[in-house]
């Protein structure tokens, strides 16, 4: 074990360059998630958005229901049922957002055929961002309750479904625990630009060493097989890998302790796993590519950043422009982030629920495959040139 | 025999380093393969190691051939490198045990092993120093310990001395006459001449990818035409003295510049009393005077035309 113990030493030899990107993470991720706490809910409860809802269809206990969910998280504006007087107040802001219940979308969504209520907002307002929430989750336990319960009548539905809204409007409001999950959602999404830049340094420091012309010459004069050295190469890069994530959990367990230790701890701990695994694949790629020591740096500190950046790392999915986001889902870092605010806003777990967040851990696993099939490409187009 | 290389070709792109190269080296002896940069050593010390594809030829070593996974073959080979090939981030201890380990996996032997090559270098007062803090000439010394250390029966080094203070220089020839000694087989390759005389008990000379010339020391110069060369210091100096002298019999070349009279003559007949017998009856005044026997130098620029040193 000559190579994965040299691995280590040099590792432990650049450890000053390495434990600036865990600090700078644990002040950051500890200070801005103190900070954070809560604000967001109060901000919103205090700003209630204007919107119009307009009702095309019957009037039923559904959409009923929904202008009442609807009023009191907001305030509907008595405004007039007309395309163009309802675009100028939008363009006025007088409204942020428009509701249009279309007409027998009642029947449809009783039926369980495909039924949507028309949205119309003004592009890319947090505003907007929260009242597609609030339509979201009424329609989906409506759903719940109509798919679950044949024959349930209008009157229970919305008594029903207004009890189970409130409830968690008000865990999410006041409940201690709801704002921990906000913190470690912080928490989490910070660790992927530390982890990213460790891993991309501590594995292109390494194998900046061992790609060497000189080194490796030498060590293939040695009776010491070449698939043996790769492979002690392979399990120095995951040991690092994995260190750096065990290091990464426990300190969110000493930070927020029990809480940890729920479903959706375990969510994030796993979420983070994948993601490690993706960026191990991706530093492996750059240590290829990269020729100096110096590089080396810079590469760690433009890739790391740059997709946390536009991955939602520092700045939320939703305040980022669309052209943006589309950039970012070429990086697994986006799929990293999302994941975690999905797991952060589920209050329910089941397979409809999860469904999305295995879906994204897959597309970043997807990634690390994909992005390894590369590395070995440009191993050998590199070996046949030499 | 403990390597055997025959026709061997190597091109890059349009250049022939190794053009139809051979080379033998016997059990116990330390052949140097001397030839000036570009020559093609490295290359050939790389085909040897099959560390490079060749075009052609054949490459046996300790009676068998040699391949990038004959690893019985490579257990028994010390490099040292042309380039110094150690990890900044360890220590000389360090690398010494890393290098050594890569064939000793016995720990406390090894321990035996890398202190013994400690002291064998005279690295003993910079143990725990990291590569950087060590002058040119200790680097190659460490360089050195790390191809040693398992005590391999064979030997290789590719220009151990380039760049390397006088007191290291001695410690490194002195260190391969030792190792020579204690029963390994050495291959030093090298572009000063005075070296490859000094410790080598046979020689090749190599020039553009080619063996020139092979032999011990004395066959080499036994080779050429010319012997020993004579320098004198003349002050009135005038060409009727070079003409004299070239129609001199056994005088193979002379020529003046500088103040400096010289004179090569032919092997075996000594031509000193003559020429000063010559200056004498001419009443021509001079100053110092010496005699040189006929150098690798001289071997080499009477088969290529051309110095060795550039
Ligand atoms: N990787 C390479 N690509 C192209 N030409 C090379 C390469 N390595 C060496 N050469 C050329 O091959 C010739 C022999 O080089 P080398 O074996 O290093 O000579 P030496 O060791 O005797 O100084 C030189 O002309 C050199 O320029
Ligand atoms: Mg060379």
């Amino acid at each position: 074990m000559q190579v994965f113990k040299v691995f280590f030493r040099i590792i432990k030899k650049n450890l000053g360059e390495l434990s600036v990107y865990m600090i700078i993470f644990l002040v950051l991720a500890v200070l801005l998630s103190s900070i954070n706490t809560g604000s967001q809910y109060n901000e919103f409860a205090q700003t209630k958005s204007k919107i119009a809802f307009i009702n095309n269809d019957k009037t039923s206990a559904l959409t009923d229901g929904l202008r009442d969910y609807l009023n009191e998280n907001a305030i509907i504006a008595d405004i007039k049922n007309d395309e163009r007087t309802l675009q100028d107040a939008l363009f006025y802001r007088d409204i942020e957002y428009i509701v249009k219940v279309p007409s027998g979308f009642s029947d449809k969504f009783y039926n369980g055929e495909k039924a949507e209520i028309e949205i119309t907002k003004v592009p890319d307002s947090i505003s907007g961002v929260y009242m597609d929430n609030m339509v979201e989750k009424y329609l989906n336990t409506a759903r719940i309750y109509i798919n679950n319960m044949k024959n349930i009548s209008g009157e229970k539905l919305t008594q029903y479904i207004q009890k189970d809204l409130s409830k968690t409007a008000n865990v999410n409001l006041s409940a201690a625990d709801a704002v921990q999950t906000k913190k470690y959602l912080y928490y989490y999404n910070y660790a992927a630009y530390s982890l990213s830049a460790i891993l991309i340094l501590g594995v292109c420091i390494v194998m900046f060493v061992f790609n060497k012309l000189d080194i490796k010459r030498r060590n293939l004069c040695s009776p010491l097989k070449n698939s043996s050295i790769n492979m002690q190469l392979i399990l120095g890069n995951l040991t690092l890998s994995l260190g750096a994530w065990l290091i990464i959990v426990i300190t969110s367990i000493i930070i927020y302790r029990k809480d940890m230790f729920t479903i959706s701890g375990g969510l994030f701990i796993l979420n983070l796993l994948v993601f490690t695994i993706a960026m191990l694949s991706i530093s492996f790629l750059i240590s290829n590519i990269v020729k100096s020591r110096p590089a080396t740096s810079a590469a760690a500190n433009v890739v790391a950043l740059g997709s946390s950046f536009i991955g939602g790392v520092f700045v939320p999915q939703y305040l980022l422009g669309a052209k943006v986001l589309t950039i970012a889902s070429f990086t697994p870092t986006y799929w990293y982030v999302k994941s975690n605010n999905i797991i952060s806003s589920l209050a329910v777990y089941n397979a409809q629920t999860l469904k999305p967040v295995f879906t994204n851990m897959l597309i970043v696993f997807a990634f690390a495959v994909a992005v390894l099939a590369i590395t070995l490409v440009v191993m050998k187009q590199r070996k046949t040139v030499s | 025999m403990v390597i055997k290389v025959e026709n061997l070709v190597k091109r890059y792109g349009d250049l022939i380093a190794l053009d139809h190269f051979n080379v033998e080296v016997q059990e116990g002896e330390i052949l140097g393969l001397l030839g000036p940069n570009g020559s093609g050593k490295t290359t050939a010390i790389n085909c040897i190691l099959s560390l490079l594809k060749y075009d052609k030829g054949s490459i046996e070593i300790f009676g068998r051939p040699m391949s990038p996974s004959a690893y019985d073959i490579k257990r028994n080979i010390g490099i040292i490198m042309q380039n110094v090939a150690v990890f900044e981030e360890l220590t000389v201890y360090e690398n010494i045990d890393y290098f050594c380990g890569l064939y000793v996996t016995d720990k406390s032997h090894r321990k035996m092993l890398v202190d013994e090559a400690i002291d064998f270098v005279g690295l003993n007062d910079f143990r725990k120093f990291y590569p950087k803090k060590l002058s040119g000439g200790l680097l190659r010394r460490l360089n050195i310990a790390c191809g040693i250390a398992h005590k391999p029966k064979l030997i290789i080094l590719d220009e151990p001395t380039v760049a390397v203070d006088p007191q290291s220089r001695n410690n490194i020839l002195e260190g391969i006459l030792k190792l020579n000694k204690d029963g390994s087989t050495v291959v030093y390759t090298s572009h000063y001449m005075e070296e490859v005389e000094h410790i080598c008990s046979r020689i090749v000379i190599m020039d553009k990818g080619k063996t020139i010339a092979s032999g011990t020391n004395d066959e080499l110069k036994s080779m050429i035409k010319s012997g020993e060369k004579i320098t004198i210091e003349i002050f009135n100096f005038n060409a009727k003295i070079l003409s004299d002298l070239k129609n001199m019999k056994n005088i193979v070349s002379c020529e003046f510049a500088d103040n400096h009279l010289i004179v090569k003559s032919m092997r075996g007949e000594n031509n000193l009393m003559v020429l000063l017998e010559y200056l004498k009856s001419n009443n021509i005044a001079f100053g110092k005077i010496y005699s040189e026997p006929p150098t690798l130098n001289d071997v080499f620029l009477e088969i290529t035309g051309k110095e060795l040193r550039d």
